[in-house]
């Protein structure tokens, strides 16, 4: 492991976020709204730093990056972000602690759209922007965002890209990484300008549009009003954003692929059939559940159930209904969807459909197996067979999630946590999702729980995040062996 | 510019490190999984997991608006089939592949160039044999390339601890040496390949590489203390495919030939084919039949058998027992660093040879020729001087080249010249460049056309 590169290269990131805070500057100079010192000094503290660490070890370039290095490069990069992140909730006292800014940073990048804040409202716009905008910026990843803008870290680029983006198979768009990284970012910021003006249209001001767009396109889930997307209550956004969540929620492959004139790759792609197929089946059953029990009308309920269904299934977490009212079925439902997830390679947390799907799949084999012993059936994505080692690490996944959701429920409710509350964040935030239920549900926020569980939750939001792996090697000891 | 590679060997997996390492888009397609984590691992290039004789897998390797086409899997007729379904789908690629058997080569201007319109074919077995021929002419360089039709050389010198130049600064040296004109375009120390600067000092032990014109050649050879005497006597070791093309080769000129062969009936079979060479039964590794035949005697040692190890020792055995000179056929590229080491300086490789031969016709703008340094670190490039290029009507000295690239020839008017700092390039000049590996793509951007603003 060469440090000195990894702590360049890092420093090289932290830089990069520094100069993204230009933006909610610019928004808070407009708008005069008093969070401009605060949001100076955090970007120049941020530059300093990042500027410090690369100018330190400048000289330090290798022609061959190790996987090791790439996923430390990827995880302090991430933490680092969550870091600097913070300094603008400390500065301009929208948080109270340092523990209270890292929370909210962590959600934002990690997508998560989990918050410690009670009234939104009157937190200074600048503030608010930038809140959204860690969101937009983790959404598609700031590994791919750096592999896009930063010619040095063609080195090993592919390693870093790997660390960030694991999802079971890997894909390429493009011959070359950076090439690859690029074309995510054409697709991801061409769909975030239409959805900008189709919010425009419905009545949101500029400010709120792109707030809510940076939230709705990284299936992140922050809001700038404390009701969330009910604040509107307009049928038109609803479904404006039910739609982009959806979009979000597929590979940005297909959208890729689709956008180059190929859009039969989306039909046929299996992982977003079994994706379009579970929000249906999903939506279908809460509709008819919350049908007279909680709305009076067919439409009411379908509307609820869909925005729901879909916000929580693509991990966004925006609410226009307090779910936490409905029968059981459906909020069982949502329990589900927060560890389904979206598909791999869409900003989407949670464990991903295509790791769900083979592992069903992969049952139906062992029972099939059962029946005629000499069967020879691999598991197939489409027409294409699996590899064993893609499905053997599948598992482990699954099994270190659930057992990470395990322990980290323990530890909650070893905090005084309530059970309910201690399940429901842990799933919501490891799963990127945001809201839960108990006492974090739709309509209420994480600020009441004790110091301990939001550094606890912040790590559950960037192991989600970065799909466990890349993170949880760090805490194996053979990692650090020389 | 993307370039498909179809066959994960070693000869795919260099040339896609070399295009890849200079920006290029590099898609390579093969049937073997664990052959492409390699790839994937270690390269930044795209890997499709297929047959690439396959139409469906070539389609969807992106074949449609490629520049280059290069079938260099182990097999012939595999090469063969891609190259024809890919002239099916892409007319226009430029398609190059990699065919050992003489049957197809012998034919292949009727056959293969028609109705595959392959635009060359690469055989590593005769490149190689190119390799060492030239590499003959020049018997103690550890390297010999030629440029501008042999009228330009590139020698690789390893220098002893008794040569004149030990311990002399670059500049001095050539002060010293007045009107003759040569440049120090590389020296390889430690390892480490690096461009010299005029306050450098050559060092015993170093490896140098300079360029300079071919009647020059045993003036300059002099001045390092080496004195061109001629070969003579050559041994080869292994009757194979290629020490068979090699002595026949050598047959055309005036040398003397044994060759060594294991195998009985492969040894009938060459003597049947060769007239000059004596053909010995025996193993190269045999003590006793090496001092039989007189190998004190023997100017150059030629190991090529097969078996790298078996080469490694049979050269080692035949300097140990006085042969002047050897050269060993080397597969496994990482064996290169290990065998210079224990003191085998000449290293014959026929995939090195095929990846140079294609990493040639794989460069864009008009460069004629590249050869590659010890083990790829450096590439020279022979190219036209266009007349829109970054490289014309202007000193040397004030181009936009980056550190680690040097002009070290110009070739104008069929005469060679070797450029100093003021030294101008005109327009359909040939110049030839050294540039270490991670600056190849910047040289090439200078050598490009530029667009003007109009």
């Amino acid at each position: 492991m060469r440090w000195r590169y990894v702590v360049r290269t890092v420093g090289a990131l932290i830089c990069c976020i520094g100069l993204t805070m230009i933006v909610p500057l610019i928004f808070a100079v407009c708008y005069h709204d008093g969070s401009e010192p605060a949001l100076i000094k955090a970007m120049l503290l941020t530059i300093a730093t990042g500027a410090c660490l690369f100018a330190l070890f400048r000289g330090h370039r290798i022609s061959v990056m190790s996987h090791r290095e790439g996923m430390a490069i990827v995880t302090l990069g991430w933490i680092g972000a969550g870091l600097v992140g913070a300094l603008p909730f400390l500065f301009a006292g929208t948080c109270e602690s340092f523990a209270d800014s890292f929370f909210e940073s962590v959600s934002g990048f990690s997508t998560t759209g989990a918050s410690i804040l009670t009234d939104i409202e009157v937190v200074p716009r600048g503030i608010l922007m930038w809140r959204s905008l860690t969101h937009w910026l983790g959404g598609m990843g700031i590994i791919v965002l750096s592999l896009a803008i930063l010619p040095f870290l063609g080195v090993g680029g592919m390693q870093l890209y790997k660390a960030e983006v694991p999802g079971p198979i890997p894909d390429k768009l493009r011959p070359r990484i950076r090439d690859t990284a690029m074309v995510l970012w054409k697709v991801y910021v061409l769909f975030s300008v239409i959805e900008t003006v189709l919010l425009m249209f419905g009545d949101m001001d500029l400010f709120d549009s792109l707030c809510h767009t940076f939230g709705t396109m990284a299936t992140g889930g922050f809001s700038t009003k404390n009701a969330s997307i009910g604040h509107y209550n307009s049928v038109y956004i609803d479904t404006v954003i039910t739609v982009f969540m959806l979009i979000a929620g597929v590979n940005f492959s297909l959208h890729y692929l689709a956008l180059r004139g190929r859009p039969s790759h989306m039909m046929k792609d299996p992982e977003c059939r079994f994706f379009i197929g579970a929000v249906l089946v999903f939506v279908l059953i809460s509709t008819m559940s919350v049908f007279n029990s909680v709305y009076g009308s067919l439409g009411g309920s379908f509307r609820y159930a869909v925005f729901q269904v879909v916000s929580i299934v693509t991990t966004t977490g925006y609410a226009t209904a307090d779910f936490e009212r409905w029968p059981a079925l459906p909020q069982c439902i949502l329990l589900f969807c927060m560890f389904l997830g979206a598909s791999a390679g869409s900003t989407g947390g949670g464990m991903k459909c295509m790791r769900i799907m083979l592992l069903i799949k992969h049952a139906y084999r062992e029972l099939l197996r059962l029946i005629h012993p000499r069967a020879v059936a691999p598991v197939k994505l489409g027409r294409r067979p699996v590899p064993d080692d893609v499905i053997k690490s599948v598992w482990g996944f699954f099994i270190i999630y659930l057992g990470l959701f395990i322990l980290s429920s323990f530890l909650l409710a070893a905090m005084n946590v309530d059970v309910v509350t201690s399940f429901s964040a842990v799933a919501a935030c490891i799963g990127n999702i945001g809201p839960g239920i108990g006492t974090v549900g739709p309509t209420d926020n994480y600020a009441h729980l004790p110091m301990m569980a939001k550094w606890l939750l912040a790590l559950c939001m960037l192991l989600g995040r970065l799909e466990i792996y890349t993170v949880i090697v760090l805490f194996v000891p053979e990692f650090w062996r020389k | 510019m993307r370039i498909i590679i179809v066959g994960a060997g070693e000869v795919g997996f260099h040339i896609a490190k070399r295009l890849a390492f200079e920006n290029k888009e590099v898609v390579v397609i093969d049937k073997r999984t664990e052959a492409l984590k390699r790839f994937a691992d270690l390269l930044d290039v795209q890997i499709i997991q297929g047959s690439g004789s396959s139409p469906s897998v070539l389609e969807e390797s992106g074949i449609r608006g490629a520049d280059t086409f290069l079938a260099v899997t182990d097999s012939d007729e595999t090469n063969l089939v891609a190259c024809l379904f890919a002239n099916a789908i892409e007319p226009g690629i430029v398609k190059f592949a990699r065919i050992r058997d003489e049957d197809y080569t012998k034919h292949w201007p009727g056959m293969v160039q028609k109705s595959l319109n392959i635009h060359t074919v690469i055989n590593p077995e005769v490149e190689v044999v190119k390799t060492i021929e030239k590499s003959l002419a020049v018997p103690d360089a550890e390297h010999v390339s030629d440029f501008a039709e042999g009228k330009i050389k590139l020698i690789g010198l390893r220098i002893e601890a008794n040569s004149p130049v030990v311990g002399e600064r670059l500049q001095d040296l050539r002060q010293k040496t007045g009107e003759l004109r040569f440049i120090i375009a590389a020296i390889f120390r430690n390892e480490r390949l690096t461009v010299p600067i005029g306050k450098d000092r050559i060092k015993a032990g170093d490896l140098v590489y300079f360029v300079c014109g071919a009647e020059e050649l045993n003036k300059v050879l002099k001045i390092f203390g080496i004195r061109a005497e001629p070969i003579r006597r050559i041994l080869i070791v292994g009757g194979g495919n290629i020490g068979l093309r090699l002595a026949l080769e050598l047959e055309t000129k005036q040398y003397h030939i044994r060759l060594i062969e294991k195998d009985r009936e492969r040894c009938e079979y060459l003597a049947e084919r060769l007239s000059h060479t004596v053909v010995l039964h025996g193993d190269g590794t045999d003590q006793e039949l090496l001092e039989e035949e007189n190998i004190r005697e023997i100017d150059v040692a030629i190991s090529l058998t097969g078996n790298e190890e078996a080469n490694v020792l049979s050269s080692l055995l035949a300097r140990g027992l006085g042969a002047k000179r050897t050269m060993t056929r080397i597969n496994k590229f990482h064996y290169i660093p290990i065998i210079a080491a224990i003191g085998l300086g000449q290293i014959v490789s026929p995939r090195l040879s095929a990846i140079n031969s294609i990493v040639l016709h794989v460069r864009k703008g008009k460069v004629l020729s590249t050869v590659s340094l010890k083990g790829e670190e450096a590439e020279v490039l022979e190219a036209v001087a266009l007349e829109t290029s970054g490289i014309v009507e202007r000193p040397l000295k004030d181009l936009h080249f980056p550190r680690g690239a040097i002009v070290l020839a110009i070739l104008r008017e069929q005469k060679s010249i070797i450029p100093d700092g003021e030294s101008i390039v005109h327009p359909g000049d040939r110049v030839i460049i050294l540039s270490t590996r991670k600056n190849i793509a910047r040289v090439e951007e200078e050598l490009m056309v530029k667009l003007e603003y109009f």
